[in-house]
C-alpha cells in the first residue's frame, strides 16, 4: 500500500468521527462564537464588547475563582482517593469485585437523583445525618451553610471516586509484576515501590484522569444548582451557574455566549498545559 | 501530501485526543436545544407549576382533551425549572399552548417582549367570563401595562399569614397568638426549647417581603431607580429577620436551597411553633400532620399591617398554535367553579369576586384570614415587570438575602451593595 493510499484509509476511517464533531460541536462552538460578537437581543453587532465586560465583571470573576477553587479540589482529593481506592482493592482481598461495583454505583446515577440525595441527608433541619449524629448525642452539622463549596467538592468525589478507581485499576493492571519482583529483590519498601515504579507508570492514566476531570468539573452545573441553587449568596455559584443565569434569568444571549466561548478557551489552555506537563513526565520516565 | 503520509499512531493519538477534548468542552458550550412537545397540532401542551397540579385542574385538563379530541401534554416544573424552559421555549419558537405564570407581572415583562399575547381582545368577545369585572381589582391591576392586559389571574394569595401551633403555644401560656414584632419576638422565646423552634424562617427572598413591607418599605421604585426604600426601615426589616437567627436564635439558619417548604417541613415535623406564609401551606400541613391544631392569623404588623401579594397567572404564548383553544382552557380553569373544587381541594384562594361570595369560602374560617390579608397587601411596582430587569434583580436580592439571613453578613452594607448592583442593572 502506498503512501497516498494509506492516507486515503486514514481519512476514510477518519470521515465518520470528522462529520459527527464538525456537525455537532465545531459548528455549534462557532455559533457561539458569532452570537458572543452581538448584543442582548442578537441584533447589534458589538465586537468584543462582551468578553472585555466578562474580564471587568465582578461576579464573572468570582464565579470563575470558585470554579478553580472547586476543580482545584475535586482534582487534587478525587484523583488521591480513586488512586487509594484503586490499590487497596488491587490486593487479593475478600470481596474485592463487590467493592469495586458498590463503589462504581454513585458514578452510574444520574446527578439530579445525587443532588437530592445529598440535599436531604445533609439538610440541617430535615436532613437524615442530623437525625443520626442526634441520636448518638451528637452536634448537628450546618455544612451547606458553613461550607458550602466544600460540600459540594466532597459529593462530587464521593460521586466520582468509582470511575477514577476503575481507571486507576486499569492502568495498575498494565503495569508487569517483573518490575515489583524486581525491586523486592533490591531490597525497596513498599512506599519506595509505589513511588518509584507505580506513579511513574501511572502517568498515562493520572494525565487522562486529571484532563477529563478538569474539563468536567469546570463545566460542573447540575450538582451545586441542585444542592444549594448556586447559595448561600453566590457561594456555590460556578462558572457554568452565572453563565446559565447570565443567559436565562438576565436573558443577555450575546454575553452568555462570550462567557461559554471563555470557558472553551480556559479549558483548552489548562488541558494543552496538562497535556505538556505530562508529555515531560513521561520522558522523564 | 507530505502532511497526511505523517499520520503515524502518535498523530493520530494525538488528534484523537484534542478532538475528545474539543468535543467535551464543546458539549458543555453548545446552545441547548429545546425540545418542547407541541409540535404535533393534537397535543396541547401546557406548563404548569408541580405543586399546583390539583385534581380540580387534572379534570378540567381531562375533559377539555376530550372535547376537543387532543392528546393533553401538561408538564409540571418547579419554579425555576419552568422559567428555565420557557425562555428556551421562546428563543427557538417552539413554545407550548398555555403557560402559568410564575407571579403577577411576569406575563406583563414576556408580553413587552412580544412573546405572551395580550389577552384583552380575547376577553371582551368573552363575556360571560367576567373579566375584568369578577376580578379582584389588585390582581388584574399588576398585570397590566399601558392599557393590555398579559395574563389571567389564576391564584391570589397573600405571603404573611401567621402559621402558629396552638397546642405548643397554649403550653407556653398564650393564649391568643402574637400580633406585633415585639409579641412574635416574645412567644418565639418562649416556645423555643430543646428541638423546637419559636419560629423558621425561609430561605426564600421571597418570604421577606412581609417582613419590609410591615415597615412600609418598597422593594422597587424603578422610576426613581431606588430600592429597598426608606434604606433606615428596610435595614430594621432585615436587621430583624437577622436576629431571629444570630442573635435571640429562635429560628434556624435556613438552608441555600431552591425548595422554598423548609418551614413548613419543620411546622409539620412539630419542630417550629410558627412560621409566615401563605395559604398554599395549609393543605401541606392539614393531609401530612392532621394532629397539628393549626392557628392560622392575620400577618403581624410592624410600623403597619402588611402582607404581599402573591398568586400566578395563565397566559398564552405568541406563537401557540390556536390562541382561542387555549383562550377557552383558561376560562375553564379559573372558571368560579373550578376554583371553588381547588380551594375546597388544596386551601388555595382565588382571585374572583364571585368566589369570595360564595358561601363555602365566606364562611370558612381559614379564608376568611386571608381575605383580611389580601385587604392589606402592599402595592407593586408594574414598572419593574415592564423594565425586564425584575429576574436579574431579584437574584442580587436573593444573594443579599441569603448573605444576611444564612450567612450573617452586616446588614447596610449588604442592602447597600445590593441598591447599587440592582440600579446598575437597570
Amino acid at each position: 500500500m502506498n503512501r497516498r493510499r494509506q492516507a486515503a484509509t486514514a481519512w476514510l476511517f477518519l470521515s465518520p468521527a470528522v462529520i459527527f464533531f464538525v456537525l455537532l460541536f465545531f459548528l455549534p462552538i462557532g455559533n457561539q462564537l458569532l452570537t458572543g460578537l452581538y448584543d442582548a437581543d442578537g441584533v447589534n453587532f458589538v465586537g468584543l464588547d462582551n468578553f472585555t465586560r466578562a474580564l471587568g465583571d465582578p461576579e464573572v470573576v468570582h464565579s470563575f475563582l470558585i470554579t478553580l477553587g472547586y476543580a482545584a479540589g475535586t482534582l487534587v482529593v478525587g484523583t488521591a482517593v480513586g488512586l487509594g481506592l484503586a490499590v487497596i482493592l488491587n490486593q487479593a482481598i475478600p470481596g474485592r469485585t463487590l467493592f469495586r461495583s458498590v463503589l462504581l454505583i454513585p458514578y452510574l446515577t444520574s446527578v439530579s437523583i445525587i443532588g437530592l440525595l445529598w440535599r436531604n441527608i445533609l439538610d440541617p433541619q430535615v436532613g437524615i445525618l442530623n437525625r443520626l449524629l442526634d441520636q448518638f448525642g451528637l452536634p448537628g452539622q450546618t455544612w451547606l451553610s458553613t461550607h458550602p463549596l466544600a460540600t459540594i467538592v466532597g459529593i462530587t468525589v464521593w460521586s466520582s471516586a468509582g470511575y477514577t478507581m476503575v481507571l486507576f485499576l486499569a492502568g495498575l493492571q498494565g503495569i508487569p509484576g517483573l518490575y515489583y519482583e524486581a525491586a523486592r529483590i533490591d531490597g525497596a519498601g513498599p512506599w519506595r515501590r509505589f513511588f518509584s515504579i507505580t506513579l511513574p507508570l501511572l502517568t498515562p492514566t493520572t494525565l487522562f484522569v486529571s484532563i477529563i476531570g478538569l474539563i468536567s468539573t469546570l463545566q460542573q452545573f447540575a450538582l451545586p444548582y441542585i444542592v444549594t441553587g448556586g447559595g448561600p449568596g453566590n457561594a456555590t455559584s460556578l462558572y457554568a451557574h452565572r453563565l446559565f443565569l447570565v443567559a436565562f434569568n438576565d436573558n443577555d444571549f450575546g454575553y452568555a455566549s462570550a462567557l461559554s466561548v471563555l470557558l472553551l478557551l480556559v479549558v483548552l489552555v489548562l488541558s494543552l498545559v496538562q497535556l505538556k506537563i505530562g508529555d515531560r513526565a513521561d520522558a522523564a520516565h | 501530501m507530505p502532511a497526511l503520509s505523517s499520520l503515524d499512531r502518535r498523530s493520530f493519538l494525538r488528534l484523537g485526543l484534542g478532538v475528545t477534548v474539543l468535543g467535551a468542552v464543546g458539549t458543555g458550550c453548545a446552545p441547548a436545544t429545546p425540545k418542547s412537545g407541541s409540535t404535533d397540532s393534537r397535543t396541547f401542551t401546557i406548563y404548569w407549576n408541580a405543586g399546583h397540579a390539583y385534581k380540580a385542574y387534572q379534570q378540567v385538563i381531562d375533559q377539555f382533551g376530550k372535547d376537543h379530541d387532543l392528546v393533553m401534554n401538561w408538564q409540571k416544573f418547579q419554579w425555576p425549572d419552568l422559567t428555565t424552559k420557557l425562555t428556551a421555549d421562546f428563543r427557538s419558537g417552539n413554545v407550548p399552548d398555555l403557560v402559568e405564570e410564575v407571579s403577577a407581572g411576569t406575563g406583563t415583562q414576556y408580553g413587552l417582549d412580544r412573546n405572551v399575547l395580550a389577552l384583552d381582545d380575547l376577553a371582551k368577545a368573552d363575556p360571560g367570563f367576567g373579566f375584568p369585572d369578577d376580578f379582584i381589582t389588585a390582581a388584574v391591576s399588576a398585570r397590566q401595562y399601558e392599557g393590555k392586559t398579559y395574563s389571567i389571574p389564576l391564584h391570589l394569595t397573600a405571603n404573611g399569614l401567621l402559621f402558629y401551633n396552638k397546642g405548643m403555644l397554649s403550653a407556653a401560656g398564650f393564649d391568643q397568638p402574637p400580633a406585633t414584632w415585639e409579641e412574635f419576638l416574645e412567644v418565639a422565646k418562649a416556645t423555643t426549647k430543646d428541638k423546637v423552634s419559636g419560629t423558621s424562617l425561609n430561605s426564600d427572598f421571597s418570604y421577606s417581603a412581609p417582613f419590609y413591607n410591615q415597615q412600609n418599605v418598597a422593594f422597587s421604585n424603578v422610576s426613581a431607580k431606588q430600592f429597598l426604600e426608606p434604606a433606615a426601615a428596610a435595614r430594621v426589616a432585615l436587621q430583624y429577620m437577622q436576629d431571629l437567627v444570630f442573635t435571640h436564635k429562635v429560628s434556624p439558619a435556613p438552608v441555600a436551597t431552591t425548595d422554598y417548604s423548609g418551614p413548613q417541613k419543620l411546622f409539620s415535623a412539630q419542630r417550629a411553633a410558627m412560621f409566615l406564609s401563605g395559604p398554599w401551606d395549609i393543605g401541606p400541613i392539614r393531609q401530612g400532620s392532621p394532629d397539628i391544631d393549626l392557628g392560622l392569623t392575620v400577618p403581624l404588623t410592624g410600623t403597619t399591617q402588611s402582607a404581599s401579594m402573591a398568586g400566578g397567572g395563565l397566559m398564552i404564548p405568541a406563537k401557540a398554535k390556536d390562541p382561542k383553544l387555549s383562550w377557552e382552557l383558561i376560562t375553564r380553569l379559573a372558571a368560579v367553579q373550578t376554583e371553588l373544587a381547588a380551594s375546597k381541594e388544596a386551601g388555595m384562594s382565588m382571585p374572583r369576586k364571585s368566589w369570595a361570595a360564595d358561601p363555602s369560602v365566606a364562611s370558612d374560617p381559614a379564608m376568611g384570614v386571608i381575605a383580611k390579608a389580601l385587604a392589606i397587601v402592599a402595592k407593586q411596582d408594574v414598572g419593574l415587570s415592564a423594565s425586564g430587569k425584575a429576574a436579574q434583580i431579584n437574584e442580587l436580592y436573593k444573594k443579599a438575602y441569603q448573605q444576611i439571613i444564612i450567612q450573617h453578613a452586616p446588614v447596610e452594607a449588604t442592602l447597600a451593595d445590593f441598591r447599587k448592583q440592582a440600579g446598575a442593572a437597570l
